[in-house]
C-alpha cells in the first residue's frame, strides 16, 4: 500500500475510533468484518476476535439461534425492503454484565449491480435516555395518580379562546362531565351566564395582570346545579413566557358554607341571648316594683271595687311580662343538661299524648311513627328533650288548621349520630323566613311569643345536636334533629 | 319573728319598695345602695339577716357576701337577683354561705313568705 493510502487508512479508522457511536460493517450475511473502538470496549473484545463474527452474536444474549435469524432477517428485510437507514433497538451485554440498549442505524450498502454489498451499523448507547424516560414515566404517572386521588379540587385549564383542554383532578365527580364531552367545549358550562358575561372577563383581567386571582363564586354542574366554590386562577405560560391559557383550580365549599353558617347562627345567637339576658335583668327591677307596688295596694281592704279591678288588670299584665322575662332567661342561659342515657323513641312516645291538651285539632291530623328497631341510646336531659319535642309537635299541628299528617321517623343515620325527623303536610314556611327560624322572638304566628323555636335550639345545642328544616310553602315542613349517640365505653 | 333587715341594691325605687314591703311586715328595715355601704353598716350595727342584691354597682354582690361572711359567719345572707333562677349564680351564692336566693321574678307574696321561711331556717342551723 503506497504511504498516502496508508496514512488514508490510519486517519479513517481514527475517526471510527473517536466517534462516540458504535460502527459495525456487516457482510450481507450479518458478518462482521470491520467495527470501531467503541464495539471493543463494551463488548470487551477487540476486533480480531469480533471479525468473522455473527453481529447477532454479539447483539443478542438469547442463545437460541432459530430467533437470532428471524431477528436478522427481519431486520434486513427491512432495509433491504426500504433500501433506506432502518432503526431498530436492541440490547448488548458489556463485558461487566450490564445490559446496555442500543439504537441501531443500519444502512443497506449497495454495489454497482444495486446489490447488497454490505450494512453499516451505527449504534447509539441510549441506556441512559432510557432509564432517564422511564424515570420521567414514573414521576409522571405518579403526578397523575396524586392529582386524580384529589377530589375534593378540581384543576381544569383553559386556552385563550375558553376551551377546556385539559382537567384532572375531582373535575369529573365535581361537575358531572365526562372528558368526551368536555374537552374543547367553551368553560362558560362551567359559570353562570351573568358570571360568564360579567365576572369571568375580569377575572381573566386581574390574572394577566397580577399572574393569579383568587374569589369565591358559583359555578354550575352538568345538571344545572349551582354550588359554591374558591375558585383559582393562574397564568398558564409557554417556554418563552407567554400567556397560552388559564390555569382554574376549583374547592367546592358547599359543606364548608353550611358549617359557617351553622356557627355564625350559633354566635348569633349566643350574641343576641346574652345582650337580650341583659335586658331581661335590666326589665325585672322595675318590673318587680311595679308588681310589689300592686301588691300592696291590692292588699289595702278599704280600696273602692272600680279601683281594684283596673289594679288586678294591671297586675295581671304585669305578671304576664314577668312569665314572659321567665321564659326568656331560660332560653338565655346556658345549663348544662342531666346527663341520663335516653331512648330518643320512649320520650317522643311518651311525649304524643300531651298533644291535646294545647287544644290543637289533633283529632284532624294523622300521626305517623316509624321508628328504628335499635336506636342507639343518647345522652340528655328528658325534661328537656320533651320540651324540644313538644315544641316542634304542636308547630308541625298549629301549621296543619285543617288537618293533614304527621310523620315523625327516628333513624341510626350511621355513624355516630341518632337522627329524628318531624314532618308535616302544612303550609310550609316562606324562604325568607327560614333564616330567621331559631331566632328569639321571631314568630309567623300572631300568638306565640317566638321564643319555642329558640329554646330548642338552644336545647339542642347543649345535647351536642343539630337542627336543620326544609320546607316548601304550601307543601310542608320537615325538621331534622341529630343527637351523638353513646359510644361503646362510654 | 320580724327583726332588723339590711336591703342592699343599687336602685332606689327598689329599696324603697322592699322597705315598705318588709316594714308592712313588722321588719325593721335599713337599706343601702353598695357593697361597700353594706360592709360598713354590718360592722357597726345589728342585723337578723341581710338582703342582698347579685348586681350591684361598685364590689359584686357576691363579693359582698363573701366579705360580710368572713367578718360575721352567722349572719343571715339571702341573696336576691332579677337574673331569675341561674345555677351557675346559686352554687357560687352557696359555696360563699348564703342561706337562700329569691328572684325578683317572683310574686311578692311568695317573696315574702320564702324570705320570712329562710330566716327561721337558718337562724335555726346557728343555734
Amino acid at each position: 500500500m503506497d504511504p498516502i493510502s496508508q496514512a488514508t487508512q490510519i486517519l479513517n479508522q481514527k475517526i471510527l475510533d473517536e466517534a462516540n457511536v458504535i460502527m459495525l460493517y456487516l457482510d450481507p450475511h450479518g458478518i462482521i468484518s470491520m467495527c470501531n473502538k467503541k464495539i471493543e470496549e463494551m463488548v470487551g473484545k477487540n476486533r480480531r476476535e469480533l471479525f468473522g463474527k455473527h453481529w447477532l452474536d454479539i447483539l443478542c444474549h438469547d442463545s437460541n439461534v432459530v430467533i437470532k435469524q428471524q431477528m436478522f432477517k427481519a431486520v434486513l428485510d427491512g432495509a433491504i425492503a426500504y433500501k433506506r437507514p432502518n432503526i431498530f433497538e436492541g440490547s448488548i451485554v458489556d463485558c461487566n454484565k450490564k445490559e446496555h440498549i442500543i439504537s441501531w442505524n443500519i444502512t443497506p450498502m449497495l454495489n454497482e449491480s444495486d446489490d447488497l454489498a454490505g450494512l453499516l451499523l451505527l449504534g447509539n448507547d441510549v441506556t441512559l435516555l432510557k432509564e432517564r424516560e422511564a424515570s420521567l414515566k414514573k414521576i409522571d404517572e405518579t403526578l397523575l395518580n396524586i392529582l386524580s386521588s384529589i377530589k375534593e379540587y378540581s384543576l381544569y385549564v383553559i386556552n385563550l379562546e375558553g376551551n377546556i383542554t385539559y382537567y384532572e383532578m375531582g373535575f369529573e365527580s365535581m361537575f358531572g362531565w365526562l372528558k368526551s364531552d368536555i374537552i374543547f367545549k367553551h368553560v362558560g358550562l362551567l359559570h353562570t351566564s351573568d358570571d360568564l358575561k360579567h365576572k369571568l372577563p375580569l377575572i381573566l383581567e386581574q390574572v394577566r395582570t397580577n399572574g393569579h386571582y383568587e374569589l369565591r363564586l358559583s359555578l354550575v354542574k352538568k345538571d344545572g346545579r349551582i354550588f359554591p366554590v374558591i375558585l383559582s386562577v393562574n397564568q398558564f405560560l409557554d417556554n418563552e413566557g407567554s400567556i397560552i391559557g388559564y390555569i382554574f383550580i376549583a374547592k367546592d365549599i358547599t359543606e364548608e358554607n353550611k358549617l359557617e353558617y351553622q356557627i355564625f347562627q350559633s354566635e348569633k345567637m349566643a350574641a343576641v341571648g346574652k345582650l337580650a339576658a341583659g335586658m331581661a335583668h335590666e326589665i325585672n327591677n322595675p318590673l318587680f316594683v311595679i308588681s310589689g307596688r300592686l301588691q300592696m295596694l291590692l292588699g289595702n281592704k278599704k280600696l273602692p271595687k272600680g279601683l281594684r279591678d283596673d289594679l288586678k288588670i294591671i297586675d295581671n299584665q304585669a305578671d304576664r311580662i314577668r312569665n314572659l322575662i321567665d321564659r326568656f332567661l331560660t332560653f338565655a342561659r346556658k345549663t348544662s343538661p342531666n346527663e341520663e342515657r335516653l331512648d330518643v323513641n320512649k320520650i317522643i312516645t311518651n311525649v304524643l299524648p300531651f298533644l291535646s291538651y294545647h287544644k290543637l285539632p289533633s283529632h284532624k291530623i294523622r300521626i305517623t311513627k316509624d321508628f328504628a328497631k335499635k336506636l342507639p341510646l343518647i345522652k340528655g336531659d328528658s325534661h328537656q328533650l320533651q320540651e324540644v319535642f313538644i315544641n316542634l309537635f304542636i308547630n308541625a299541628c298549629q301549621a296543619m288548621p285543617e288537618g293533614g299528617r304527621l310523620i315523625i321517623k327516628t333513624v341510626n343515620s350511621g355513624g355516630e349520630f341518632v337522627r329524628i325527623s318531624i314532618s308535616d303536610t302544612g303550609h310550609g314556611i316562606d324562604p325568607k323566613n327560614l333564616n330567621n327560624l331559631f331566632m328569639p322572638f321571631f314568630s309567623t304566628k300572631s300568638e306565640g311569643t317566638g321564643l319555642g323555636l329558640s329554646i330548642c335550639y338552644n336545647i339542642i345545642k347543649n345535647h351536642h345536636g343539630f337542627i336543620e328544616v326544609e320546607s316548601q310553602v304550601g307543601k310542608g315542613t320537615t325538621f331534622i334533629i341529630k343527637f351523638p349517640f353513646i359510644k361503646k365505653g362510654e | 319573728m320580724p327583726g332588723r333587715i339590711l336591703v342592699v341594691d343599687d336602685e332606689l325605687p327598689v329599696r324603697d319598695m322592699i322597705n315598705d314591703l318588709l316594714k308592712r311586715e313588722g321588719f325593721q328595715v335599713k337599706s343601702v345602695a353598695t357593697g361597700e355601704e353594706a360592709l360598713e353598716a354590718v360592722d357597726n350595727e345589728d342585723f337578723d339577716a341581710v338582703l342582698l342584691d347579685v348586681k350591684l354597682t361598685g364590689i359584686s354582690g357576691l363579693e359582698t357576701l363573701k366579705k360580710i361572711k368572713t367578718k360575721k359567719p352567722d349572719m343571715v345572707v339571702i341573696m336576691i337577683t332579677g337574673f331569675g333562677y341561674d345555677d351557675e349564680l346559686v352554687t357560687k351564692s352557696n359555696e360563699l354561705g348564703c342561706s337562700g336566693y329569691i328572684g325578683k321574678n317572683s310574686s311578692i307574696s311568695q317573696i315574702i313568705s320564702c324570705f320570712k321561711a329562710l330566716i327561721k331556717d337558718a337562724k335555726e342551723k346557728i343555734k
